[in-house]
């Protein structure tokens, strides 16, 4: 094989060897995001976080972290206290069961409100959906990852 | 000293108001890949100089070089702006539309041109112009867009501008090969079912998003199957039929099987109900056999696939010299501009910028080389489903989700058509067909995905819909 030949044949395979690189660096940098995102401390199933709270306890703003299951109200045996004239002592749950969130009212004196409708019992929560206790509001959020 | 005497303190240059606060964040990962594709890009435009002239030389530098700058000025934008967004999906589509800008390049120039200012532009130049578009409007889009309440919001008026946009097509469309494709506006000529895809992944998503408890509920049983409430499966029957209707009028089978597949998809993430996609590939599959029946055109399409060597010549001539093209290139292909052998002057694939890229790239790059092409577009996939994966809400979650996968079912369906895995179906390669359209709408979905990547944007707003203090009860003072 003449020497032109051969390098083109060299150029040929570089161009699919560099092709190869650039995957492989790429995979790389996608490894190293997904074990950043693995090693992220309390990968939780989601948080709640503080829309609207005029007592300030909870205040505004501030993010809860949440296990598969959640209590709220004014007790302070709950995982959520939650300082608000209007919630009940034991006023709700929220479980995570299989494939999503649930919020369930555990008989409270005001009611439990989904994006501002009473639920009966047991409710289906999507991320994203506010859930209100006495006037304190409240919004599901996907866990922060890496 | 009084205030008087004070020196002025040195005025901070003050920027246009427009850029607002500039805070560059530097983004090595990109830099990096960028520089790979670069010397990847350089080495392939030298392997096509050997193949087409003979001489160990880049083929047609001034495009390669124009392309690069722009691929370099993205990046510089994106540091600039100094967003929290992703750095590997700009490096993987330069890569692919570097290499679709070395196959136009390689192609015979003449299949697409242009008239400007006296002189004409070839096949290679016009689709770098549509690259450097497609560069900048996702990079823009990346930039720009910090808020999602525009997508969210009027998911029911972008619906209605989908439909719209259909029925336009079905009206006024012009007739390409069989298929009524195109939407020609003054000048302006688009395939508006390559916007389509965008707007049907944006409507889905705040649908579904807002609907999602509803769907997951388990309400109505017939017999075994256990189905959502049945008003909530209305907009599901009428995607079904869209997708027939595209089908029977506008003859475009690989549109109607990338929305239905991407709708399926984007269900099951929603719901994760594998019974509701069951259910609708069995009206799929029972539809397109209907169809087969009733409409000469599927017809044609499904005997093509089953055996295109009963007219290789005739109807099956395309898809029969796509699979000879795939097994000239063998493992390592015969070289950048070195297959494609001409019949006539011209390349034995009619359509092959458009429709069989893939196809001249599995004879010049070989097996390894599609594959190499194909992870590419996993790697879109693995970025949109992981920018979903950590988005804030739902919404978010399922347009990050149908945006990448909208892309990547696109490439699978034509490249599976290619491939004979599938019946044939004109849908584009994204990134690497020819085509305006195709390559600004992809530029879209790329930038949308850049700035849902962000993790700095706007909280999501409250729900929609919410009557919260006309529904609510006087509140009495608990116990």
């Amino acid at each position: 094989m003449d020497a032109p030949l051969l390098m083109v044949w060299v150029v040929r395979l570089l161009f699919l060897a560099l092709l190869y690189f650039f995957l492989a660096r790429v995979v790389r940098s996608l490894l190293t995001d997904l074990r950043a995102a693995a090693r992220q401390p309390g990968a939780s199933l989601g948080r709640l976080i503080v829309v609207d709270s005029p007592s300030g306890d909870p205040e505004a703003g501030r993010s809860f972290d949440l296990d598969a299951i959640t209590t709220l109200g004014r007790d302070v045996n709950n995982a959520i206290v939650v300082e608000d004239p209007f919630a009940s002592a034991e006023h709700a749950v929220l479980t995570y069961r299989g494939r999503g969130w649930y919020v369930e009212d555990l008989g409270s004196t005001n009611g439990t409100f989904v994006n501002g409708r009473a639920i009966a019992s047991v409710a289906p929560l999507g991320f994203g959906d506010e859930v209100s206790i006495g006037q304190v509001r409240l919004r599901l959020e996907r866990a922060r990852s890496a | 000293m009084t205030g008087a005497s004070r020196p002025a303190a040195p005025r901070p240059v003050e920027l246009p108001r427009i850029l607002g606060d500039i805070h560059p964040r530097p983004r090595w990962t990109e830099t990096r890949l960028l520089l790979v594709v670069a010397v990847a890009l350089v080495v392939g435009s030298i392997s096509l100089g050997a193949g087409l002239t003979g001489r160990l030389a880049p083929y047609e530098p001034t495009l390669l070089v124009i392309y690069l700058v722009t691929l370099a000025g993205a990046h510089v934008a994106n540091v600039l702006a100094g967003r929290r967004s992703d750095e590997v999906l700009l490096p993987v589509v330069g890569l692919l539309g570097g290499i679709s800008l070395l196959l136009m390049q390689r192609l015979p120039q003449d299949l697409v041109t242009i008239d400007v200012a006296g002189s004409t532009l070839g096949l290679g130049a016009v689709q770098l112009i549509w690259l450097v578009l497609a560069i900048i409007v996702a990079t823009t889009l990346g930039i720009v867009v910090r808020s999602d309440s525009w997508l969210r919001q009027y998911k029911y008026t972008w619906a209605a501008a989908g439909i719209a946009l259909l029925l336009l097509t079905f009206v006024f469309g012009t007739d390409v090969a069989g298929q009524r494709l195109s939407l020609r506006i003054g000048p302006f000529a688009g395939q508006p079912s390559e916007l389509l895809k965008v707007i049907l992944v944006v409507f889905l998503a705040g649908y579904l998003s807002e609907n999602r408890s509803l769907l997951i509920e388990q309400d109505t049983r017939i017999g075994p199957i256990r189905l959502p409430p049945l008003p909530y499966l209305a907009p599901m029957v009428a995607m079904w039929a869209i997708a027939l209707l595209i089908v029977v009028v506008q003859r475009d089978l690989g549109a109607a099987l990338l929305f239905f597949a991407v709708f399926l998809a984007l269900v099951y993430a929603a719901t994760g109900r594998i019974s509701l996609v069951v259910i609708g590939a069995i009206l799929f599959f029972a539809g397109s056999a209907l169809m087969a029946n009733i409409f000469p055109h599927v017809r044609d399409r499904i005997d093509i696939w089953l055996d295109p060597f009963a007219d290789p010549l005739g109807s099956g001539y395309q898809v029969v010299q796509s699979l000879l093209a795939f097994a000239r290139g063998g493992l390592i292909g015969v070289g950048l501009g070195e297959g494609l052998p001409t019949v006539g002057g011209r390349p034995p694939i009619p359509e092959v910028h458009t429709d069989f890229p893939l196809a001249a790239l599995g004879e010049e790059l070989g097996l390894v080389g599609v594959i190499a092409i194909l992870g590419l577009f996993f790697v879109v996939i693995e970025r949109g489903l992981r920018i979903g994966a950590a988005a804030a809400d739902d919404f978010r979650a399922i347009l990050a989700t149908g945006l990448a996968l909208v892309v990547g079912v696109q490439a699978f369906i034509i490249a599976a058509g290619n491939l004979k895995v599938l019946p044939l179906t004109g849908v584009t390669l994204p990134f690497v067909s020819y085509g305006g359209s195709s390559l600004l709408v992809n530029a879209i979905v790329v930038g949308l995905l850049l700035a849902l990547s962000d993790r700095g944007v706007e909280p999501p707003p409250p729900p929609s819909g919410v009557r919260r203090w006309r529904d609510r009860l006087r509140p009495r003072r608990a116990r």
